[in-house]
């Protein structure tokens, strides 16, 4: 399928807060209650629309063992946006956002969309984060929030596409160096533009890429 | 870390020494550098420069491929061609050669197609990778040095192969993978630090792509057929790239050696610490502390599905769909994977159900094993207690296994709840039998679920997928309002109405039901229900009865009215429906009433019924003027000339009422006047008897004789009185002859007095005496005529005639001679009589009269021989003897002759004979019927009817009823015998007048005689008396 631009996320957190729900609901629609842990990085992709641009996001789902920290850190550059995930119903993965939050700022490029989750909205009786909290943290850091559940799938979306948004503004506006691959955004093949940067991108441009993977 | 892996299971055996050690055999002195296989061989190269091509049968054909070493090879899958790169010489020089497998040279040598030399730019450079596309276009070489060559076109030749060369890094290239997606070509290019794509679809076009900054060893990377990943094993992980870059990453420990494609899994062999496991190390003799691990991934489902720590492994292949491992003692052994029901079995022993469907899913594993899985796993979950994820299971099997295997577990009451959801996946797909519905529908009712049930009824309008009957019979025990719900909307009308009637006894609504459906429903359920519904709701089933029969049309059906034109308006027998109003007859009354007010043409059982309803409320009635309009409405349908009632039947019904006016009307109507006499008699109602006579009796005179009768026959009759009256009558029509009526009287039982009947003899006796006096004096007269006659008839035989005519009878002028005279006493001139007469023996005035009395008596010699008629004529009369008189009055038995005068003289003779016989034959039948007279009447009643023949004479025939005619019949008998002999003499006398010459001028039998007086002339006799006429002008003895 072919589409304007690829949009690479990352997703990372805790482990066991949710990230691979979170994809799970946003590639598949579903809700696997029992998940294997990650063991390394997953994969998943759709297209969505934002400004009657077909976009293709491609995520990265790390696995949040501390163990696979030296791999998942490997996928920070490369990514356009990143969603930060905790479990609202265990404080500890909220303390641990700002370890998180470092390791992605240190590893990626600086103009990454980074989206903060509060996931498990659902189980709102086993709460230990506030709402209020989460939205503080991200006012501090300029991140944009959003408490979402997995299992029920609210905001799931939203929070998926309103990352994208920002990223497409952040295009819009040049922030992003497009024809910088390492910025996880690539431009899809009708859309490249002629760039003589590129060596033998020529004219060529129109078969870059192909169809999806 | 070892926790921190996917799941592991062993899905393949390693099993060694395949070969039967073939291999090694081949390997004493030189190491095998490389593996490759494809088109159902496997090929190794080995460091002195041999190629070993295998069959799947271990049988080897070797040939020296290389002066030196075979460095890289590479045997294209579906191609029987070989790629190598070797060394013929000492030193770093590297060729290709290409090879075809399936042609030999006479030394037994495949045949070399291509041979060149691959350089990287001026200087030759150790080759470490070698990668040929499979549709032999494209082929590339990668160098130690990082630099790497691509050649274009056909592979096989050397010439028109176009080469490219790339710096790709400045490490050595460890890995290269062709990828096609469509039109467009990719190149993987992984060094030992970075991997790279090249865009080289278009020649000259190259595009290059950094991927990563990290690589990987020689012969770690590989293109996966899943999801074409490009596959990096690096110390801590699998990388994978896809051509849009980054992919995932699978953490798995351990320096990898080697990684392989096989099928759907990743192989990966990589050194480990931990000791070769015995049972695997198999042939292996010495067993060595360092072995390598044989990790097989399944990377769609995140599995390990092979794990295991061997000997170090020199090389692996994969062909004949197995994978093959060869170690550093150059033992084969062979990866074999697992069937499936091995796999499966494995995972159903660790009750990893929903593993075992995964797999069996990715495997195409056909549904009726996925079934039975689904089924296992069910099985275990309800065993564990976890009924609802049970049920789950269950439901995928829906289908494929048996439900009743399924409901036999959950049919206890604590389970009803799963059961439940069980059977609506059942139906929603479509599955379920009528009991599965039933079933269903109780435990809805069960578990009190009108919700469900409700949104169940209703649901199953797009996928009607359940038998609506069954359900309707379900729910009318449990839940009545749904089963009613359910009835209305799926237009089972006859379940409607019967549990609206039968459970709900609303019978109201039953009805508003039935009124709004079409005229064929609404018929047929007013025939099942109307008994009931009649019973209960009189009123309203009466008024639905009525637009049912009249013009129906269904309410709430406005369209209807629309086109009503071209409707026809359906009206209902309702002869059908009488039998509803069994013990209504008020409403059967008023239903009926309404119908014929209507104007509905009815059958007449349907008027037969009312009449007969009619009457059972006229007798319910008291008297009253309620009863008195009542018998006007009775007998205004009765007289309603369209009203097409069956009579007998109304008559009945009206006698077992009672109903006298209705009996009057119907006998009237038929014409049954005794019967309303009769009636009257047995009422006793001498007046109304009298009326009755009054009434009809000029219709049916006998009424008088049955009122005479039904006077006289009963002692103590009331009737006695009016006996004067029908006397008086029955004299006045002459309906009896005296002798019966005395007769009748006499055998009375009544006490008949004489004081009743002596008017009625005085006047009777009266009345015969008189006849007695007239018919004497015709006698007298008659006697009287006859001498005369006798007189006349002697003059003419001996006086003379004297003619004394002087006129002409043509020209009245005085006569003149010659003058002709004929005896009738006309005279003519002779040249009158020329020129008048035709005939010169006739006179002419007497002519045209004689001439049709001669042509009269022809007719009737001609009608005389009808004996035939005559005798059926008899057979059909109803009296015959008026008949025989009738013919007797024509002369049928007299021998009529008409005569000519040249037959006189025979004629006379004849008449004699003629005579004789007439009388004998009259006499005869006189006799006859005399004897049947006899033998109707005793003989005292003749010895009656004598005496009164005498006086009886007057031969006048009436007929009128048959028992006056008898009378008659026997006194015209009498009498005729009496006739015949007077007819006789008179004959003789004739007889003599014929033989006389001598005529006397006056025609003797015109003038005084009675013709009303005689029995034998009737109208057409009259004028014709032949006797005058046969002796005018036959018998004139002066004719000239």
């Amino acid at each position: 399928m072919s589409y304007a631009y690829l949009f690479k996320y990352i997703i990372i957190g805790d482990t066991g807060v949710g990230k691979s729900c979170l994809l799970l609901q946003f590639t598949d629609k579903r809700f696997q209650p029992v998940h294997d842990l990650t063991i390394g990085v997953e994969f998943g992709a759709r297209m969505i629309t934002i400004d009657g641009k077909q976009i293709k996001l491609q995520i990265w789902d790390t696995a949040g063992q501390e163990a696979f920290r030296s791999i998942t850190r490997s996928y920070y550059r490369g990514a356009a946006g990143a969603l930060l995930v905790y479990d609202i119903t265990r404080r500890e993965t909220f303390n641990h956002l700002t370890t998180w939050l470092e390791d992605a700022r240190q590893h990626s490029n600086s103009n990454m969309v980074i989206m903060l989750i509060g996931n498990k909205s659902d189980l709102e009786s086993r709460r230990e984060v506030k709402k209020e909290e989460g939205e503080a943290f991200a006012r501090e850091h300029g991140l944009v929030f959003m408490e979402t559940s997995a299992k029920t799938a609210a905001n799931v979306e939203e929070a998926f596409i309103n990352t994208a948004k920002e990223i497409y503004e952040k295009i819009q506006e040049g922030v992003f160096d497009i024809n910088n691959e390492a910025n996880g955004i690539k431009i899809g093949p009708q859309h490249s533009p002629t760039n003589p940067s590129l060596p033998g991108a020529g004219g060529q441009g129109s078969s870059q890429g192909g169809s999806c993977c | 870390m070892a926790f921190l892996e996917w799941r592991k299971f062993n899905f393949f055996d390693l099993k060694a020494n395949v070969d039967d050690g073939r291999i090694a055999s081949l390997y004493k002195e030189c190491d095998i550098t490389v593996a490759t296989s494809g088109n159902n061989q496997a090929v190794l190269g080995d460091s002195c420069g041999q190629i070993h091509i295998i069959t799947r049968f271990w049988q080897v054909t070797t040939f020296r491929a290389y002066e030196f070493k075979v460095s890289l090879a590479k045997q294209l899958r579906s191609s029987p061609l070989l790629v190598t790169v070797g060394d013929d010489d000492v030193g770093i020089n590297p060729l290709i050669k290409v090879w075809n497998t399936t042609r030999f040279d006479k030394n037994g040598i495949p045949y070399c197609c291509r041979v060149s030399r691959a350089i990287p730019g001026v200087n030759p450079v150790a080759v470490t990778t070698l990668c040929v596309h499979e549709e032999l276009q494209l082929m590339a070489i990668g160098f130690m040095d990082g630099s790497l060559n691509l050649y274009r076109g056909e592979i096989t030749r050397d010439r028109g192969s176009k080469q490219k060369v790339f710096r790709v890094a400045s490490c050595a290239i460890t890995g290269l993978a062709f990828q096609a997606l469509g039109p467009a070509v990719f190149l993987f290019v992984a060094t030992e630090s970075s991997v790279y794509m090249y865009n080289i679809t278009h020649k000259d076009k190259e595009h290059k792509i950094s991927l990563d900054n990290m690589g990987c060893a020689k012969n770690c990377s590989v293109l996966a057929v899943y999801e074409n990943l490009f596959m990096i094993g690096r110390n801590n992980a699998i990388y994978c790239y896809t051509i849009d870059g980054k992919g995932p990453c699978y953490a798995v420990d351990g320096e990898k050696v080697l990684l392989e494609w096989f099928r759907n899994y990743l192989v990966i062999v990589s050194t480990t610490n931990r000791p070769i496991t015995q049972a695997v190390a198999g042939s292996s003799s010495q067993p060595t502390s360092q072995g390598h691990l044989i990790t097989v991934l399944d990377i769609h489902n995140k599995f390990i599905v092979f794990s295991s720590v061997m000997e170090k492994v020199r090389t692996v292949f994969s062909e004949w769909g197995s994978f093959y491992i060869i170690d550093y003692n150059n033992n084969v052994y062979h990866l074999d994977e697992k069937d499936l029901q091995s796999k499966l079995a494995l995972l159903f022993k660790k009750n990893l159900y929903d593993l075992a469907i995964r797999i069996a899913k990715s495997q195409q594993y056909d549904s009726y094993g996925l079934v039975d899985i689904y089924r296992q796993y069910g099985d275990h979950l309800y065993a564990k207690g976890g009924y609802e994820a049970a049920i789950e299971q269950y439901i995928k099997t829906i289908g494929r296994l048996e439900p009743s295997y399924v409901i036999r577990k959950f049919l206890d009451s604590q389970h009803i709840e799963y059961l439940t959801t069980y059977l609506q996946a059942l139906h929603k797909q479509g599955q379920a039998p009528e009991d599965h519905t039933t079933l269903l529908l109780n435990c809805y009712t069960k578990l009190n679920n009108t919700d469900s049930l409700k949104e169940f009824i209703l649901t199953k309008d797009n996928d009607l997928d359940f038998d609506v009957e069954i359900a309707i019979k379900v729910c009318r025990y449990g839940s009545p309002e749904e089963a009613l719900m359910l009835a209305k909307k799926h237009a089972k009308h006859d379940w409607y109405i019967k549990i609206q009637i039968e459970d709900h006894e609303k019978y109201i609504e039953a009805l508003q039901y039935i009124s709004r459906l079409d005229f064929q429903n609404a018929e047929n359920f007013m025939k099942k229900y109307g008994n009931i519904l009649i019973e209960k709701e009189p009123h309203e089933s009466t008024q639905f009865l009525k637009r049912l029969c009249t013009n129906y049309r269904p309410v709430d059906k406005t369209d209807g009215i629309l086109n009503g034109i071209t409707e026809l308006n359906q009206n209902a027998d309702a002869e059908d429906y009488i039998h509803l109003f069994l013990n209504n007859s008020e409403r059967l009354v008023e239903f009926l009433e309404y119908l014929i007010s209507e104007g509905c043409v009815l059958s007449s059982p349907v008027y037969d019924t009312l009449i007969e309803h009619y009457l059972h409320v006229w007798s319910a009635l008291e008297a009253g003027p309620e009863k008195a309009k009542y018998t006007q409405k009775i007998l205004k349908l009765l007289q309603t000339l369209e009203v097409k009632y069956d009579k007998p039947q109304a008559l009945v019904v009206c006698h077992m009422h009672g109903f006298s006016e209705g009996i009057f009307y119907l006998y009237e109507e038929q014409k049954l006047y005794p019967q309303i006499l009769r009636y009257h008699v047995s009422k006793g109602d001498e007046s109304a008897v009298l009326a009755c006579c009054r009434r009809f009796g000029h219709q049916e005179p006998s009424l008088w004789v049955q009122a005479l009768w039904s006077c006289v026959r009963e002692s103590n009759s009331p009737l006695i009185d009016i006996l004067p009256e029908i006397l008086t009558v029955i004299a006045k029509e002459r309906l009896l002859s005296p002798q019966q009526v005395i007769e009748a009287i006499g055998i009375a039982k009544s006490d008949v007095t004489l004081g009743h009947i002596r008017s009625y003899i005085t006047n009777e006796l009266q009345k015969e005496h008189d006849i007695i006096e007239n018919n004497t004096e015709l006698i007298d007269k008659y006697q009287t005529d006859i001498e005369k006659l006798k007189q006349q008839v002697e003059t003419l035989k001996n006086g003379v005639v004297v003619i004394q005519g002087s006129r002409c009878a043509a020209c009245h002028h005085q006569l003149e001679l010659p003058s002709l005279h004929f005896l009738c006493q006309h005279s003519f001139h002779h040249h009158c009589f020329q020129s008048f007469a035709e005939n010169e023996n006739e006179c002419p005035a007497c002519l045209p009269e004689n001439k049709k009395l001669i042509e009269l008596l022809k007719s009737r010699e001609y009608n005389k021989d009808l004996h035939e008629t005559f005798h059926s004529q008899l057979e059909k009369a109803s009296d015959g003897f008026s008949l025989a008189a009738e013919y007797f009055g024509r002369s049928v038995f007299n021998k009529i002759t008409v005569i000519t005068d040249d037959e006189t003289e025979k004629i006379l003779s004849r008449a004699k004979k003629y005579d004789g016989y007439n009388q004998y034959n009259v006499l005869k039948a006189g006799n006859r019927i005399e004897e049947s007279a006899k033998s109707n009447y005793g003989p005292s009643a003749e010895a009656r009817i004598r005496l009164s023949e005498n006086i009886r004479n007057t031969p006048k025939i009436i007929s009128t009823s048959e028992g006056k005619m008898r009378l008659q019949e026997h006194q015209y008998s009498q009498s005729l015998e009496a006739n015949i002999t007077k007819y006789g003499t008179r004959g003789s006398s004739s007889k003599k007048s014929e033989s006389d010459s001598q005529v006397i001028g006056k025609n003797p039998f015109e003038d005084d005689y009675d013709d009303s007086k005689n029995p034998f002339t009737d109208d057409e006799f009259d004028e014709t008396n032949p006797f005058s006429d046969q002796y005018d002008k036959n018998l004139n003895p002066f004719e000239p």
